[in-house]
């Protein structure tokens, strides 16, 4: 037991830090919510040569086979710049191939991720924006040796940026909704796909994808026909666990920019954090932010020691919406008027954290998912047991 | 990072856990209900301490030579969590000895923690006074030299346990010309020196008493009072007007352990478990979403409370000193705490005000008697707004006031 980090990782967190920080400046972050592709290339490459898409992909598929600790620490530290880049989604489909794919299909793909040659996405969410298998309505028909897509999906990220996307559909209706879920990979510069841009308070690439007839082989289909839910409730869960490192990264650094502000902004004749109202909230700002980052590493330890993780992972993200929200906000308040102005800094963070507080799992599905857990339970429960998620 | 316990960690609490249900008979259960596991223990619960220390399982992570085990605070902690559970606290949290062992002469090392493991010695803290708790740099109680001796006169308030512990722990001004954290000296004094007298003070828990297991369940605390009470010197706890410095560390890793945190987290196992096996009438809180939702959120920041503790354990385990962690813990539990209690009384409705001994009431009203012991530990041992002073001054390096 020791839950702080150990030497291996506090290198590898210092070695992110100083490469996000010298590399991804806020200039980038503004002008790429400005580009079309939205994400810079030239960072994107120099990610691939210092090896941070290569970290967490198996070393038999060209990757330096580290596990979800260290991709979550690093993951943490582009989250703390907002580098506008496809880490996450290009993470979240890749780990998914590595652990689900067939030999052929990480062959395929992984190497060439870890070489930065190869930007992936994933196409889960429609109309109905929870994170459950009864969402699922895009359907999926088998044709001889090829599946016929069609349906919409919703907030898919990076989409145009991507060379190939993760679909999860639909091939057959049964009674329990998770029987049916088919998951497949697909080229994303085929005519089928029309691609429509969202506009979100993070600036950032979503967009709505509508598919018409996507002909794909059937080997592009990931694990097996209409068994599909296991491998899309991991991709869930590990993308999740992912995006709340980045939410601490990027909510930790925002709380320091506000207490370095305090520390420096004077009225009344004094610095503001000499305040109490002042220093309490920067007091709470690292409290709430600590909080989250002991929940969110747990889950991604857990992980890695192949030990259920899906409350913890529920346990992070709620409790990240909730307090990595309220520590960008209480920043903009210690900021007062400037921290809003478009020509100030503050906002980028702000905004993003916001936008990412309403993916993967809002805090009332999260709870839910703990709850039924906590009911469930043979007996009574116990802070600190390994408890199993229901229905996943 | 590692969040896991090692094979021979696990093996303890599974020790721990076989002792206490072989050793805790319903007798001694029905005792510990009966006075409590702290004061005035009955005979019973006595012998239980007996084979608890005789085990090697208190004071634990102290040094051999003076009785403990040199264990690690991770074994510490896991003895503690386990006895904490059926409300036997055996952690010595609270009690001075991080202090003792830090800047004690051999000899009263020697003396005190020897004892303070057979059950022989325990403290009362003699810290807050009646002009101010929070500013405790600026008491007053008077320790003056008088040849080998020193003689002390003032008020202590909230000395909780000195109408049966053996010792105070007393902070006292010792040189009233320094600046006031500088002139500050603490004493370990017997509680049968003459001139010094305690009077109760009864607190809202009292009439009726609340039911054991309530967090901050004390009927009582007291004043202390110190009249021309002559001790020797060599009562002194560290170096003269350096007592400050050595008071704050001691308190800094009292406030940190397994007691602490599940003093406020056990009420969010409690409600979910008493939710799940019971109803109220035909209303079965589990179907209700408002209820299980707020469950969760509990439940979320209990796992909080406990992973900062274990971030305190594991940084005294590394040997490194807290600059923030520690107040942090004393800031988030007690919040939480609150938070639960009165969460539970809006799920328990009408029932939740329901006290010990009252008709119709829930597990004896512990509920309730929670609701009025809750709020207490943030204002007890460094209240949460002194915490964060703390945080934001040694945590954040932001300016004073």
């Amino acid at each position: 037991m020791d839950v702080l980090p150990n030497e291996e990782e506090q290198m590898i967190r210092n070695s992110a830090r100083e490469f996000f920080e010298t590399e991804c400046p806020t200039s980038l972050v503004r002008e790429m919510e400005k580009s079309d592709k939205g994400y810079s290339e030239e960072l994107w490459s120099k990610m691939s040569e210092v090896g941070w898409l290569s970290l967490a992909i198996p070393e038999s598929y060209g990757g330096s086979g580290f596990g979800m600790t260290t991709l979550g620490i690093v993951m943490s530290e582009t989250g703390r710049v907002l580098a506008p880049v496809p880490f996450h989604s290009t993470m979240t489909a890749s780990l998914a191939i590595s652990d689900f794919g067939s030999d052929k299909q990480k062959q395929d793909i992984l190497p060439l991720v870890a070489d930065g040659n190869q930007i992936l996405t994933w196409a889960f969410s429609e109309e109905d924006p929870r994170y459950l298998p009864e969402t699922i309505t895009t359907s999926g028909e088998l044709k001889g040796d090829q599946l016929v897509i069609n349906g919409t999906k919703m907030f898919v990220d990076n989409f145009e940026a991507s060379d190939q996307v993760i679909i999860v559909c639909r091939t057959s209706t049964e009674d329990d909704p998770r029987d049916g879920i088919t998951v497949c990979i697909a080229d994303t510069n085929n005519s089928a796909f029309t691609s429509v841009p969202l506009t979100t308070i993070a600036k950032d690439k979503q967009s709505r994808v509508e598919i018409r007839n996507l002909s794909v082989s059937k080997d592009s289909i990931i694990g097996e026909i209409g068994k599909g839910w296991p491998l899309v409730s991991d991709m869930l869960n590990k993308s999740t666990a992912l995006l709340c490192a980045q939410l601490v990264g990027a909510a930790r650094k925002d709380s320091e920019i506000a207490i370095d502000y305090a520390k420096n902004r004077t009225a009344f004749g004094r610095p503001i954090a000499a305040f109490q109202s002042v220093s309490h909230m920067c007091a709470d700002m690292t409290i709430w932010v600590d909080g989250c980052e002991l929940l969110t590493f747990e889950a991604l330890w857990k992980m890695d020691q192949d030990l259920p993780y899906s409350i913890e992972v529920s346990q992070a993200k709620s409790f990240c919406n909730e307090k990595c929200l309220a520590t960008a906000r209480t920043s903009q308040v210690i900021h007062g008027g400037m921290g809003f102005m478009m020509e100030f800094d503050l906002h980028l963070w702000y905004r993003r954290i916001a936008a990412w507080t309403m993916r993967l799992g809002t805090t009332y599905e999260h709870r839910k998912k703990i709850a039924s857990a906590l009911i469930a339970h043979d007996g009574p429960v116990r802070l600190g047991m390994n408890l199993e998620a229901v229905n996943i | 990072m590692d969040f896991a316990y090692t094979t021979e960690q696990e093996n303890l609490r599974q020790e721990v856990q076989a002792f206490i249900s072989e050793n805790v008979t319903e007798e001694i259960r029905t005792e510990i209900e009966q006075f409590g596991s702290r004061q005035n223990r009955g005979s019973l619960t006595s012998g239980l301490y007996k084979k608890i220390s005789d085990m090697g399982w208190i004071g634990i992570s102290w040094p051999k030579e003076y009785g403990g085990q040199g264990g690690s605070r991770i074994d510490q902690y896991i003895v503690e969590e386990e006895f904490s559970r059926i409300g036997v606290q055996v952690g010595g949290a609270g009690s001075g000895a991080p202090a003792i062992l830090a800047a004690g002469t051999e000899e009263q090392k020697k003396y005190f923690l020897p004892g303070m493991i057979s059950g022989d010695i325990s403290f009362a803290l003699g810290f807050t006074e009646p002009q101010g708790g929070a500013d405790l740099a600026g008491l007053q109680c008077r320790a003056v030299r008088d040849g080998d001796d020193f003689v002390i006169n003032g008020q202590k308030m909230y000395t909780t346990a000195a109408h049966y512990a053996t010792h105070v722990y007393l902070m006292a001004r010792t040189d009233p010309d320094a600046p006031k954290h500088k002139g500050i000296s603490i004493f370990l004094i017997p509680m049968d020196t003459p001139g010094i007298t305690v009077r109760p003070l009864w607190t809202i828990q009292n009439e009726p008493k609340a039911p054991h297991k309530t967090t901050y369940g004390d009927d009582r605390t007291n004043e202390t009072f110190f009249e021309n009470v002559r001790i020797p010197a060599s009562a002194m706890l560290g170096e003269e007007n350096q007592g400050w410095y050595v008071g704050a560390m001691g308190l800094n890793l009292d406030r940190v352990g397994a007691s602490r945190y599940l003093l406020s987290v056990r009420r969010d196992e409690d409600i979910i478990n008493w939710t799940k096996e019971n109803s109220l009438g035909n209303y079965q809180l589990t179907d209700d979403p408002s209820v299980t939702d707020r469950l969760a959120d509990l439940w979320i920041d209990g796992q909080v409370c406990r992973l900062m503790t274990l971030r305190s354990m594991s940084m005294v385990e590394r040997g490194e000193t807290f600059t923030y962690e520690g107040s942090a813990e004393k800031i988030w539990a007690p919040e939480h705490g609150v938070r639960t209690t009165e969460s539970v009384s809006q799920m328990l409705g009408l029932y939740g005000q329901l006290l010990n001994g009252s008709e119709d009431n829930i597990e004896d009203g512990v509920f309730a008697h929670n609701l009025m012991g809750a709020f207490q530990s943030g204002i007890n041992h460094g209240s949460v707004q002194v915490m964060k002073d703390q945080v934001s001054r040694r945590g954040l390096g932001l300016p004073r006031g």
